[in-house]
């Protein structure tokens, strides 16, 4: 009897005449000296995610900002709209100065940006992006395997996601915590530490139906238009995606050391007021962690804030898009002060959604460590919709991919960049990117281990 | 002597010889920054008082008064102005701020259903832009100390913080410029002269004309020089002056009876009558300076309806209505004459250009300054894709296509738990 066991070992035995098997948790046994990898050379899985808030961060027209550090590389000071972020400074890479560059497209307010940073080119008209978002070749590499092939959420109550594979069709979000939560831990759901698995003879029904419409799904596809074609290609992923999760229904799960399957939700909140909204991303993102510490995803997709933020101070009578566009610069400080004020709330945001990634074990890190999130916003200077010095980080290890903590300043490079980079360190076969004058194949290397 | 000798005293005397008289000089750019020339009176900053608005910028509307005022009760009013309320879109603001005339009528497309609120105006005596009625005795005094300063477009809105601010630096100017900047427009300049020194010469055309090429940025986010750029022929948009140069400032030896400009704000197409330019060649190769006239003052207010009148008088503190008024209130010119209604009023453009190479629409060699207007074609052209607004605006509010600019009824005006099931929802 062989007694070398490896991660994906079963403890048999007989009970009570009939045989058993138990899975064993993530060792360290199983894992290398740096508990970054198994100790077969395979690396623990990296997990990939978006972060999406709306209107930027502040600067002002003559050049100052609130945000952009003084000092670049590593151990950049905190500026006060990245107070938030402070408790994982080290764990943050800022980057800043990068723009986007729109071969004569003219600056489409609240989505030349972000589209341009998620499809690598500026988009020619107003809620289309013309690549598909990056997010999805990066769910392609390593977003099998999983129930979710990728997850979307939004925070403020609207159905919004930037995830595209046509760029006319987008990934549609869960939008309360509980919703985010039956999605994940309700129906279909199988603790992986649960040692009495048996495979649901419903999923099985379930499958044979999906399959036994592929005659006539190709059919459909081939009578009817271009644009329905992609609203078709984005529904028939989200279908071949459902018949993956229901394929792994099938199978045992594999022991998750990390995965403790939370409660549900008391109550879900919507609203677009800040504190809601944070609140909201704070759950969502304990449910999200969650979600990939048990080996539901590995991607994900969250949005905070869409791109006109209609996000407010509870008991204002202006969101915060309108205060970025009405209120002067204060002559004496040099900034716009209320939209500072709410940029600082809604970087908190950020700060607690990191927090709770780093609030899960794993290994010798926390599930931060062997991710890579990218957060980044529609706009630089929101006043005048820039789409210069967009805010863009990178957080998470990465499973020590990332050389995180440092502040990059791209002195006018263009977004995609940054772009390739998450790419490239989170495991996307991806050389260069972008199309025109944001095409690229230069990663930041200096952000890469 | 050698054959070398000779060669180089023919060369010698070659370069001794006078050159031959230049046939004519050509100079083009493209418009990097263009603004109305609003001259900013203060030390800093947008509210702060100034020689020009002694009592700073108008002041943010206090809009729950603007309703209650127009026959709103107050909790209607704090419900419409609640970011919580669903009616209230982040992006196109209330569409109910528009009904607050007489009989709740829309006051975007009749402002004079609701009383003048009074818009306060510029009070300083300096002004920027050109003596458009030859009049030193009327008008403002230039920064330099130059009479007869005709800019009545400034005395009237030169105190509402879209247009207030140092120079580049108002909120309108960087909105709209940002916009040109990043592709949506382009205007270049000709200027060429007959004579053998751009710098002095009797003989100047400068013509202004749309481009469908876009400016490019440099590293800094400046717009990069010496792009080639090709001239679109438009049917409206062009603007041609005569002019004479002298140390280099070119300004109008006569007033161009009318000329159109693409203009940097909400009314887009630009009429300037009896229009002057004051532009001079920089030694960096850039073009600096004023092109005014008197414009029609109605397109000016109907391009900030159409802007989307709740969103306008939302980010720029103003009633819309009160700028309808102002500006008819101050207009000082009548196409039709001294008694005539004054249908225009005196303006004037700041404008900087970079040098570019501009070509006509042929593309066939450089451009000169001449009418391209035959070249257009009979529907014309649309700017860019960023000048169809992405959504359906009727008098002054976005709706769904095909409804109708309506107010909505008074069992709408109250949060749901104040309403029961027939609030809003």
């Amino acid at each position: 009897m062989s007694l070398r066991f490896n991660r994906r070992s079963l403890l048999r035995g007989v009970l009570g005449g009939g045989a058993v098997a138990l899975g064993i948790p993530t060792l360290d046994l199983f894992l290398d000296g740096h508990g970054q990898a198994w100790a077969d050379g395979a690396r623990l899985p990296v997990r990939f995610g978006t972060y999406f808030w709306g209107l930027g961060l502040t600067d002002t027209p003559a050049g100052g900002t609130r945000w952009v550090p003084k000092t670049t590389g590593p151990g950049y000071e905190i500026t006060p709209e990245l107070e938030a972020l402070r408790p994982l400074r080290h764990k943050v890479s800022v980057l800043s100065g990068f723009r986007v560059i729109g071969d004569g497209r003219p600056n489409i307010v609240h989505w030349t940006g972000h589209a341009s940073i998620l499809s690598g080119v500026a988009p020619a008209v107003n809620n289309r992006m013309d690549a598909p978002s990056f997010d999805t070749r990066i769910a392609d590499a390593i977003g099998g395997g999983t129930r979710f092939k990728v997850l979307d959420a939004s925070a403020s109550g609207k159905v919004v996601s930037y995830s595209t594979r046509t760029g006319a069709a987008f990934a549609t979000p869960e939008t309360t915590p509980l919703s985010l939560y039956t999605r994940l831990f309700g129906p279909g759901f199988q603790d992986p530490n649960n040692a009495d698995w048996k495979p649901d003879p419903s999923i099985m029904l379930q499958q044979s139906v999906l399959s036994a419409v592929g005659d006539q799904r190709q059919a459909l596809m081939a009578s009817v238009g271009r644009a329905d074609q992609q609203k078709l290609d984005q529904y028939f992923t989200a279908v071949r995606e459902m018949e993956n999760q229901l394929a792994l229904g099938l199978e045992r799960p594999e022991k998750c050391e990390s995965c403790v399957v939370p409660g549900a939700p008391k109550s879900s909140i919507k609203g677009a007021s800040v504190d809601v909204v944070n609140a909201n991303t704070k759950a969502m993102a304990r449910l999200l962690a969650m979600a990939l510490a048990c080996n539901q995803s590995r991607v994900f997709n969250f949005v905070h804030t869409p791109g006109a933020s209609e996000t407010y101070m509870a008991g204002a009578s202006k969101i915060y898009h309108q205060i970025t566009h009405d209120e002067p610069t204060d002559t004496r400080l040099g900034y716009q002060v209320e939209t500072s004020r709410l940029a600082e709330q809604v970087m908190q945001g950020l700060g607690d959604f990191l927090a709770e990634l780093d609030a899960i074990k794993e290994g010798d890190g926390t599930l931060l460590d062997r991710s890579l999130i990218m957060a980044f916003s529609d706009t630089g200077y929101a006043k005048i919709h820039s789409i210069e010095n967009i805010p863009i980080f990178l957080a998470g290890g990465a499973g020590g991919r990332h050389k995180a903590g440092q502040h990059i300043a791209g002195k006018g490079d263009a977004v995609t960049r940054a772009s390739l980079t998450a790419q490239m360190i989170a495991g996307a076969p991806a050389g260069e990117f972008g199309v025109g004058g944001m095409r690229t194949s230069r990663p930041i290397i200096e952000l890469m281990a | 002597m050698s054959a070398l000798r000779r060669l180089l005293l023919l060369a010698a005397a070659s370069l001794a010889a006078p050159a031959p008289a230049m046939a004519a000089w050509t100079r083009a750019f493209a418009i990097e920054w263009y603004e109305p020339a609003m001259y900013y009176g203060a030390q800093s900053g947008v509210t702060e008082p100034g020689t020009d608005c002694p009592a700073g910028t108008n002041p943010e509307p206090d809009w729950i008064k603007v309703l209650t005022e127009a026959g709103y009760t107050r909790e209607q009013a704090l419900w419409l102005r609640n970011p919580a309320n669903p009616t209230r879109s982040p992006v196109h603001g209330q569409n109910q701020m528009a009904f607050r005339g007489a009989g709740r009528a829309n006051v975007y497309i009749d402002p004079t259903s609701t009383p003048d609120g009074g818009l306060v105006g510029v009070t300083g005596t300096i002004g920027e832009g050109l003596d458009l009625d030859g009049d030193p005795n009327t008008g403002f005094v230039g920064p330099a100390g130059e009479r007869g300063v005709d800019n009545a477009f400034y005395r009237t809105l030169g105190c509402w913080k879209t247009f207030r601010g140092p120079p580049r630096l108002s909120s309108g100017a960087l909105q709209n410029n940002d916009a040109m900047r990043d592709g949506a427009w382009t205007v270049v300049v000709v200027v060429s002269g007959r004579g053998d020194d751009p710098m002095n010469d009797d003989d100047v055309t400068v013509g202004f004309y749309p481009s469908g090429d876009k400016l490019v940025k440099d590293a800094m986010g400046g717009v990069a020089a010496d792009y080639t750029f090709r001239i679109r022929p438009d049917r409206k948009l062009e603007a041609l002056f005569k002019a004479r140069s002298v140390n280099g400032r070119i300004q109008s030896s006569r007033a161009e009876e009318e000329v159109w400009l693409r203009d940097p704000g909400a009314a887009r197409d630009l009429q300037l009558l009896k229009a002057r330019i004051d532009l001079s060649l920089k030694p960096d190769g850039s073009l600096s300076g004023y092109v005014g006239g008197y414009r029609p003052w109605k397109p000016v207010y109907d391009g900030y309806v159409r802007a989307r009148g709740p969103v306008i008088e939302a980010l720029t503190w103003v009633r819309l209505p009160d700028v309808f008024y102002a500006l008819r209130r101050n207009a000082d010119y009548s196409p039709t004459g001294p008694t005539g209604e004054k249908t225009h009023i005196s303006f004037a453009l700041r404008v900087d250009a970079v040098p570019a190479f501009v070509v006509p629409p042929d593309a066939k060699g450089t451009a000169r300054p001449i009418s391209y207007k035959k070249q257009a074609p009979p529907s014309g052209q649309p700017d860019s894709t960023a000048d169809r607004l992405p959504f359906n605006v009727v008098d002054g509010i976005v709706i769904p296509r095909g409804a109708k600019a309506v107010s909505q009824p008074d069992s709408a005006l109250l949060p749901p738990s104040t309403t029961g099931a027939g609030g809003a929802q």
